[in-house]
Order: C-alpha cells, then sequence, then structure tokens
C-alpha cells in the first residue's frame, strides 16, 4: 500500500540526516535541521516535487521557535510531502526557497514576512501584501493580542457609546 | 493607495488602477501600467477582503470553526466547509457514516456546478456578453432552491457539511428535486455550448498560459488543466469516496480564456455525471457520528498535524492543521487556490495585453477575492 513512500523515504534518508514518518498513503511528514533545508529542498524539486503547495509557520510560543512549514506536491509520485524546519521566534531569518519555486514560493514568503514577521534572505520582494498601513507587530504572532490591540488603537475610552467595549 | 501611483512623463504612458470594486467578482485591484493600448507591468493589490481565518481559527472550536468556514470563500462555501470538516475528521480519528460519505459528494459536486456557472456568468459579462450573464444567474437559483431546501440557507449553509458527518439528512424529496434541477443544468449546458461569435472574439488565443508557466507560477486546477495537464486532486489524491465514481478529467492544450471556459462547461457535466451516480448508490442510516450528533460544548481534538487537500472548483484548495490537544486548534493555514492565481499568475498574463482583453483575462481565471485574502 505505501510502497512508494517508503521507497522514497529510505531513499532521502541515506543521503540526508532527518527525522521522517509516514503519516498514511500519499502523506510524509520531515523534519529536518534548517543548516541542510536548502540543498534537501533543491535535490526534491529535481526529484518531481514541482509544485509547491503551501509555506506555513507554526508559532510555538512556549518553546520560542518558528516551525516553517514546507507543503510539496509531486505530480508523478502522487505523494505529499511536509517538509518542517525550526527557527527561533526573536530573531526570524532563513533561506528563501524563490530560487526553487520562484515566484510561487515568493508570494508565499511575502505573506509570511508580513504576517509573521519571518525575514526570508534573498527574496527581493517582500513588500505588505494585504494589510494597508499597518504599524503593529506581525499580527498572527501568538504573543498578539488583537482584541487589546484594537480596543487600544480603535475605540475611545471617553466615548458612551463605546464604553461598553471595556466592561 | 490612490495616492501611491506616480506621475509619468512620456505622453502615452499611464497607470490604471483596474478595481477595486468590480461587479461581479468582489473586492480586489490591479494597478496597471500602460502604454498607448499594451499593458506593460501589472501588480496585484490583494487585501482588500482580509478577515484574519487563520487567526480566527485559532481563536474558536471546531463547531464555530465549521459555520465561519461558509464565508471562506463566497461562492463556493459548501466546499470550503467539506474541507474543514475534513481536517477535524482526520484529526479525531472519525470514519463518518456511510450515507454522510455520499451527501458530501453530492453537496460538494452541486457547489462546485454552481459556482462555474457563476464563473460562465461573470466571465461573460466581463467580456460583453450580457445574456449570458443573465442565464447563468438565472440558472443558478435552480441551485440554490435546493441549497436552501437541504441545508436552510441559499448561499451559505451555515455549516451543514460539519465534522462528524453532515448535520441532518435529506429531506424525502431531495432526490427527485435534484435529478430534475440536473436537467434544468443540462439545457443551460446545451445553452452555453452555442458558440457564441462575440464571446469567442474576444476569448480564443487572449491570455496564453504555457504549461511550464503554469506549473512555475503555481496554478492549480482548470486554470492549469486548460494549459495541459491532467491533474485532479480527486483523482491523483483520493479524499472522500470519489474512488467510487467513473468520471473524466477535461483537459485542453491551448492555455487561452477560451479553453479555460470551455473546461468549465467540461466539468459541469462531468459533476452532473457523479451525482447521478452517487444519488443512485446511496445508502440508507445515519448522516453524523453518534459521538458528535448531540451538540457539546466544547470537543477536544487530538494533538497532531494535519494537511488535506481539496478539489474546489477553482483549483486545488487545502487546510494544515495543527492541534496541541485543546478544544481549538493550534494553528490553521489555509491554502486557496486563486493565492496563486489571481497575484503571480494575473499578473504574468496581464503583462502585454492590450487594455481591451484585460477583462477577459481576469474573469476567465475564475476568480474569488475571498479565498486569496482569506
Amino acid at each position: 500500500m505505501i510502497k512508494k513512500e517508503t521507497e522514497l523515504l529510505n531513499e532521502m534518508k541515506s543521503k540526508y540526516n532527518f527525522e521522517g514518518k509516514i503519516k498514511r498513503k500519499r502523506r510524509i511528514s520531515i523534519s529536518i535541521d534548517r543548516n541542510n533545508l536548502s540543498k534537501f529542498l533543491h535535490e526534491l524539486k529535481n526529484r518531481g516535487f514541482i509544485h509547491l503547495s503551501s509555506i506555513s509557520v507554526t508559532d510555538w510560543l512556549d518553546e520560542g521557535n518558528y516551525e516553517i512549514t514546507y507543503h510539496l506536491w509531486s505530480y508523478d509520485d502522487k505523494i505529499l510531502l511536509t517538509v518542517k524546519t525550526k527557527i527561533s521566534r526573536d530573531k526570524p531569518n532563513i533561506q528563501s526557497v524563490t530560487s526553487i519555486w520562484e515566484e510561487n514560493a515568493q508570494i508565499h514568503e511575502r505573506e509570511l514576512h508580513e504576517l509573521y514577521g519571518v525575514k526570508f534572505k534573498n527574496n527581493t520582494d517582500l513588500s505588505p501584501l494585504f494589510l494597508e498601513d499597518w504599524r503593529g507587530p506581525p499580527p498572527f504572532r501568538k504573543d498578539f493580542n488583537w482584541r487589546e490591540y484594537v480596543k487600544e488603537n480603535y475605540y475611545d475610552k471617553n466615548n458612551k457609546r463605546e464604553t461598553v467595549y471595556y466592561d | 493607495m490612490i495616492d501611491q501611483i506616480e506621475t509619468l512623463h512620456r505622453d502615452t504612458d499611464y497607470d490604471l488602477y483596474f478595481g477595486s470594486a468590480h461587479p461581479g467578482s468582489g473586492n480586489f485591484g490591479v494597478k496597471l501600467k500602460i502604454d498607448g493600448e499594451v499593458v506593460t507591468n501589472a501588480r496585484a493589490d490583494p487585501g482588500y477582503l482580509h478577515r484574519g481565518f487563520e487567526k480566527l481559527m485559532e481563536y474558536r472550536t471546531p463547531i464555530q470553526n465549521a459555520v465561519i468556514s461558509d464565508r471562506l470563500c463566497v461562492l463556493e462555501p459548501l466546499n470550503w466547509n467539506l474541507i474543514h470538516a475534513e481536517a477535524v475528521d482526520e484529526l479525531m480519528g472519525i470514519d463518518i457514516p456511510g450515507r454522510a460519505k455520499y451527501i458530501r459528494v453530492i453537496m460538494a459536486e452541486l457547489s462546485r456546478i454552481q459556482s462555474h456557472i457563476i464563473w460562465f456568468g461573470v466571465f461573460s459579462k466581463g467580456t460583453g456578453f450580457d445574456t449570458g450573464f443573465k442565464i447563468a444567474f438565472g440558472y443558478r437559483d435552480y441551485i440554490l432552491d435546493l441549497f436552501e431546501m437541504i441545508t436552510g440557507g441559499r448561499v451559505y449553509p451555515a455549516g451543514y457539511i460539519c465534522p462528524g458527518g453532515v448535520r441532518r439528512d435529506f429531506p424525502n424529496s431531495a432526490k427527485d428535486k435534484i435529478l430534475k434541477v440536473l436537467e434544468k443544468i443540462d439545457e443551460m449546458i446545451n445553452l452555453e455550448k452555442l458558440e457564441n461569435p462575440a464571446l469567442k472574439a474576444r476569448a480564443k488565443g487572449v491570455g496564453i498560459l504555457g504549461l511550464k508557466e503554469a506549473i512555475r507560477l503555481g496554478a492549480t486546477g482548470p486554470v492549469l488543466r486548460a494549459s495541459g495537464m491532467k491533474t485532479d486532486v480527486r483523482k491523483d489524491d483520493i479524499y472522500e469516496i470519489y474512488d467510487r465514481f467513473d468520471f473524466n478529467i477535461p483537459v485542453r492544450k491551448e492555455g487561452d480564456c477560451y479553453a479555460r471556459y470551455l473546461i468549465g462547461i467540461d466539468e459541469m457535466i462531468e459533476s452532473i455525471k457523479i451525482i447521478k451516480q452517487a444519488l443512485n448508490e446511496m445508502p440508507k442510516g445515519e448522516v453524523i457520528d453518534s459521538s458528535l450528533k448531540k451538540p457539546k460544548l466544547s470537543v477536544k481534538i487530538p494533538s497532531g498535524e494535519v494537511y488535506i487537500r481539496n478539489e474546489v472548483a477553482r483549483g486545488e484548495a487545502g487546510i494544515y492543521m495543527v492541534s496541541n490537544g485543546n478544544d481549538k486548534p493550534y494553528r490553521v493555514k489555509v491554502r486557496g487556490p486563486d493565492f496563486l492565481h489571481m497575484i503571480p499568475v494575473l499578473e504574468y498574463l496581464l503583462q502585454g495585453t492590450q487594455i481591451a482583453d484585460v477583462p477577459a483575462v481576469y474573469w476567465s481565471l475564475n476568480i474569488c477575492p475571498a479565498d486569496m485574502d482569506r
């Protein structure tokens, strides 16, 4: 049932050092160190993972880490690979993958830069995407309290009609 | 944004702000740089519909999230209901009842047809074929009537497809009514198929997207299939029970606006096929898992992570859900197909087109700003 998945995982394990797990048919999850990431992703692209389905960031507040997650799909093997790597959430820097997936990666990274403040090195366009004139901290961080932020910036305590928000 | 448009010096150059309130597509703008009649540069300006779904979902339980997942895409709420429900089901390890599986497929396909009808409607309107728009929105109402009968809402089903199955069973008359509506949709498809010289002239050979570029720019779904790639998440990455049905993947090689328009029509025919098979094979029984049948204040999601991919009308949609064992998901990432179609693909296609072709290109991509901005 999961022959192809096992083959792929074993082939990669012979070259790189990572933790990998077959979750179910067509789903593999891999955690790799950030130093090997670029080379590893390059190889995956050449191996048929030409479609970058999505990039995501998980903010592990207690650990103090950001987990960057790449979801890759291979049209030939029909496998979805989830590649995860951890970076510090205080200084979130990581190498961009625009050299691998070009415009597709570029737009995903631009979004994450805006919402999580992750700096992708060598990404040429990290200008704001969704938020206009945003001056606050990256809004999707777990420690950003948007309820407080809205109260401070958009409501007036002295306005009778808005006192309800301060109860 | 208007104040950011710079003044230019040559008298044939000018900037045009295309948007940000379109009658057919919602809230989205494109900043165009134009030289005479030709677009020299296009830059998408999203964000008018950014509601922060990913953050909203972190504060809510799956039962609440099922309801707000409607709003992820205005034009096909049931499909997004389905993706969210699948993600929670997989994390909780629920195998939903057999009848619910069929109901989910039928509703998802009806929603796909309804969304493709809108696509045809706005594409016709955008290219100046007003009759097409009226035909489309007239026939779409038949499907909305079905939705009202089954889910209670014409456009938004309010989380009809929820974790564990679906909220309630079909009414007794549903099968006959669905079959009657499908006859009507057949009628509409035959009208659409009539060659319309005006629409053809506006769409043929315009906005050509080659296969290589399509893959590089991250196009999926009908846009990728119109460029010659035979792929469909329903076949390649089987979810629900799509392996039980017999249907084809329509593919075209041309990659222009007209090819995309024809793909839309062919997909409706395939969806009708799926619905008819599903109606015939549908078993009797429960429609929601017994553990979720009674409303609960909190349902704990076991810790873990899951990435769900579905084929929605616009392409590949996904939800990446991470849970740490609480009753609310720790992180939800929503991958909308239009995030790629409306920014990199649109910017690429608009470059070098005539200004008169901008609407044809724009509406041929089956655009929905809601699932791009999220």
